[in-house]
């Protein structure tokens, strides 16, 4: 049964209602799974019929369960998933999926699955460096999360029906491009707050309403007046997870567009399609341990690396960067002095807001994100 | 009771072998001047990397986190670090690594070793050697050390470990994870082959692994007899006694090192000897220790208080093994500790396959049976600000423990880094725990 709203209004509307669709669709007798990173592969779930619903945090609550379990030092994004979970907020799903894309996270599945058991849980492992060894051991898991998905859904998951996943997958990301070409406008014809509730509102349904809502939407962007505002500073959000708006709409309501990110729910998952290889597997090993861009994969030492990011801000005219990362979080902590010195020796200011997730102190950031976007005019 | 400790104070070892280590391992302690001297090619290396590769191609070694431990323990830390967070790495980061950072940037800016540099600095380094083994931070490190300051040949090994509800019965899970450490580590062999222009010599490899074998069984036995009441040996003499451990195995001077230890502690467990006459509380101890202030082990027995066993670098009795190939000796002692390991409940620990082939935390299992064993009135758990691999799971193990009745204290400082230390609270803390654990045994009526 899906709601009236249509385009941007339902994706507002499955943005803010948090599972309400995945939760219909269990009633129906639909198999969901909450995952945490790619690195466990949707498609590889949505074959074997179950529907993975990507796991949010909520900054706007303050972790207070999960200090029974885990400390205060740790990854705040992961401590704030398995907070929600011990409230009680997943208790529509038939279980969870969590992969190796940090050691945050594979140090909180072994709490969280010890203390909060789920009636089905799974791990993915995923090695750090690009090696053919490496990714041989990566296509292995995959098998096994492929023999584990079967089991658990009771459907075999032939490798026609992975490779029809995989072109639906990649139908979703080839229409998230063209609606990131929108931003490339001068004004954007969409914020990024709205392209960020999209997104998020695209991890929690079927891909084959996902891909009509990003068609509605499309449609409905191109149609309109009254996108946003132009702005002389238009920024490139680089970071960590962001399935919360707050952030976004902040940078937004201080005097910039958000026209681009280099984030794990943006770009990084659909800039590259999964090759239709003769064995699915090796496709989707292609996408999510090669060419998925989080810095908890040792790409080696040449400071070119960083080149993907100065592309992306220059195909989307982004004239400065907010590098927006979360405390405790090593893999991205560890490239940003280098991702900042190259990004501004090609001219690109950047600045760094090392937050909490929960933006407790949002003052001093909008002052920083003001001050920042006040330069660039 | 009398508090003749000063806040910040290196540690008053008890044993004779551990005061002399100098003598036994000569060359780690003398190794600036002799990387000058012989010219060979200096490799800068973490634990986690088989030190034994280092021995088979006869290079010289140096180790960053022992580095900065002992910057820490002649206090110039701080200054690196602060250098660090100057260029932009943030102060939640692995203080080991700013302490890095730190110098680096330092001798960027004197243009040679800084003269605050202990030892004469770190030398010039040829190449890196790292490994993913434990945390990101440590395979991060060597790529940001190679991107920002120096442009060196690095090689991270990436010895992928098990969740804790991993199958390992399953033979084709086991031979998943043993095809990937075996890979990772004939790369590495593979790597500094190409360095040094020579194969791996098989013959001599097979006699640094069995000497391997040997000390690590002395060490693993030396620390079985710290199970007698009252306690042979302390953290004090541990945390220097672990050095042969992570950079020198391989070396006779290794098990020449632990032979005498093990020798000492036998003879003072047979004496009926202890750190402290009257042992009021027997302690396990979490995570690293405060490097620059190891004397903390000294005050804690100058109340009554001793550590019987600590999780980190904790040893394993070493499985027999068939050192017919060397490579896959290493291989299989990586992977039956992992197996073992597993068993021991890893939900918070999931670094098992660890080439170095020690601990950094421990199995809920594993600590339950320590309670028993080593006769422990309590738990103690440093957390570490900058150290989320030995210190996210803590919180777990001190519930574990407390459905056992066994209480845990947790306090918080760094390993690397003063700054986090602030020596009145934490000795107050120390000190209500003790009280605490007075109170519950006057409750029972127990020992006390
Ligand atoms: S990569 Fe960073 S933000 Fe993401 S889960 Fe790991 S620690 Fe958290
Ligand atoms: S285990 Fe901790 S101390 Fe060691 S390198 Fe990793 S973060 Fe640093």
């Amino acid at each position: 049964m899906r709601v009236a709203g249509k385009g941007l209004a339902r994706a507002k509307e499955l943005y803010e209602e948090r599972g309400q669709r995945a939760k219909e669709l269990r009633v129906e007798g639909r198999k969901v799974l909450g995952y945490v990173c790619l690195f466990a592969p949707p498609e590889i779930m949505h074959a074997a019929g179950v529907l993975p619903y990507r796991l949010r945090g909520d900054p706007r609550e303050p972790i207070t369960s999960a200090h029974t379990y885990v400390e205060p030092l740790g990854c705040p994004y992961v401590r704030n998933l398995f907070d929600q979970d011990l409230k009680g907020r997943n208790a529509f799903l038939d279980g969870i999926v969590m992969s190796h894309s940090c050691d945050m996270v594979q140090r909180v599945y072994g709490i969280w699955t010890y203390n909060n058991k789920p009636p089905f849980q799974y791990f993915v492992n995923v090695p750090h460096t690009l090696v053919p060894w490496s990714r041989e051991f990566y296509k292995r898991e995959l098998g096994f999360f492929r023999e584990k998905m079967e089991q658990f859904a009771g459907n075999q998951v032939a490798e026609i029906k992975l490779k029809e996943s995989i072109r639906l997958y990649n139908r979703s990301r080839a229409l998230i491009r063209e609606l990131y070409e929108l931003r490339k406008l001068d004004p954007p014809l969409i914020s990024g707050t709205e392209v960020l509730e999209v997104l998020v509102a695209g991890m929690g349904i079927p891909v084959e309403e996902f891909i009509d809502l990003l068609g509605e939407v499309i449609e409905e962007v191109k149609a309109r007046d009254g996108g946003p505002e132009r702005r002389a500073a238009r920024l490139l959000v680089y970071g960590s997870v962001c399935d919360d708006t707050t952030f976004v709409r902040l940078v937004e309501g201080s005097g910039a567009n958000v026209v681009t990110d280099d984030t794990c729910i943006g770009t990084r998952s659909f800039r590259h399609d999964v090759p239709e290889t003769a064995d699915p597997l090796d496709g989707l090993v292609d996408t999510y341990f090669d060419d998925f861009m989080c810095p908890r994969t040792d790409r080696g030492t040449d400071i070119d690396r960083f080149q993907y990011i100065l592309d992306l801000a220059r195909e989307y005219n982004a004239n400065g960067v907010i590098m927006y990362i979360y405390a405790f979080c090593d893999p991205h902590k560890f490239d940003a002095p280098d991702v900042r010195r190259y990004l501004e020796q090609a001219g690109l200011p950047v600045l760094i807001i090392d937050d909490d997730y929960t933006m407790t102190n949002l003052a001093a950031i909008r002052t920083r994100v003001q001050a920042f976007a006040e330069m660039l005019r | 009771m009398s508090e003749p400790y000063s806040e910040m104070a290196r540690a008053v070892k008890s044993t004779d072998t551990v005061r002399n280590i100098k003598k036994y391992a000569p060359t780690f302690y003398a190794r600036t001047k002799l990387r000058e001297q012989e010219g060979k090619k200096l490799v800068w290396t973490m634990v986690g990397v088989p030190p034994e590769l280092l021995v088979a191609f006869d290079m010289v070694g140096e180790w960053p986190e022992n580095y900065g431990t002992l910057c820490a323990a002649q206090l110039i830390a701080t200054g690196f670090c602060e250098e660090a967070e100057a260029e932009g790495y943030a102060n939640d980061m692995c203080s080991y690594v700013r302490n890095t950072m730190g110098y680096l940037r330092r001798c960027r800016e004197v243009g040679g070793v800084p003269p605050e540099a202990p030892l004469g600095g770190m030398g010039n380094v040829h190449l890196l050697l790292g490994s993913g083994w434990v945390c990101e931070p440590r395979y991060k490190w060597f790529q940001a050390i190679a991107t920002h300051y120096m442009d060196v040949p690095v090689f991270n090994d990436d010895p992928v470990s098990p969740a804790w509800d991993t199958d390992l019965e399953d033979p084709r899970i086991a031979e998943h994870y043993k095809t990937q450490l075996r890979a990772t580590l004939k790369a590495q062999v593979t790597f500094l082959e190409d360095i040094a222009g020579r194969g791996l010599d098989l013959d001599h490899f097979r006699i640094i692994m069995q000497r391997s074998h040997q000390a690590m069984k002395f060490w693993h036995e030396t620390l079985e007899l710290r199970k007698a009441v009252p306690c042979p040996m302390g953290s004090e003499d541990y945390y220097t006694a672990i050095i042969p451990q992570l950079y020198l195995l391989g070396t006779q001077e290794a098990v020449d090192f632990y032979q005498a230890l093990y020798n000492e502690i036998k003879a003072r467990v047979d004496g009926g000897q202890g750190v402290i006459a009257h042992e009021k509380y027997r302690f396990s101890w979490f995570g690293i220790p405060p490097w620059f202030n190891l004397g903390l082990f000294n005050w804690l027995e100058s109340l009554g208080a001793i550590v019987c066993v600590e999780s980190s670098y904790y040893v394993k009795k070493p499985p027999e093994l068939d050192f017919t190939d060397p490579v896959e000796a290493l291989v299989d002692w990586i992977w039956q500790e992992a197996v073992e390991r597993q068993k021991e409940s890893t939900e918070v620990l999931p670094e098992v396959v660890n080439p170095g082939r020690f601990s950094a935390l421990v199995g809920s299992k594993l600590v339950a049976r320590w309670i028993e064993e080593y006769k422990l009135d309590g738990a103690i758990c440093h957390r570490l600000r900058s150290c989320r691999a030995s210190s996210l799971g803590e919180v777990h193990f001190r519930n574990v423990l407390a459905q056992i009745g066994i209480p845990t204290l947790i306090f918080e400082s760094d390993m690397t880094d003063p700054r986090a230390w602030s020596d009145a609270q934490i000795k107050a803390q120390f000190r209500e725990f003790l009280e605490m654990i007075d109170a519950s045994r006057a409750k029972r009526g127990g020992r006390g």
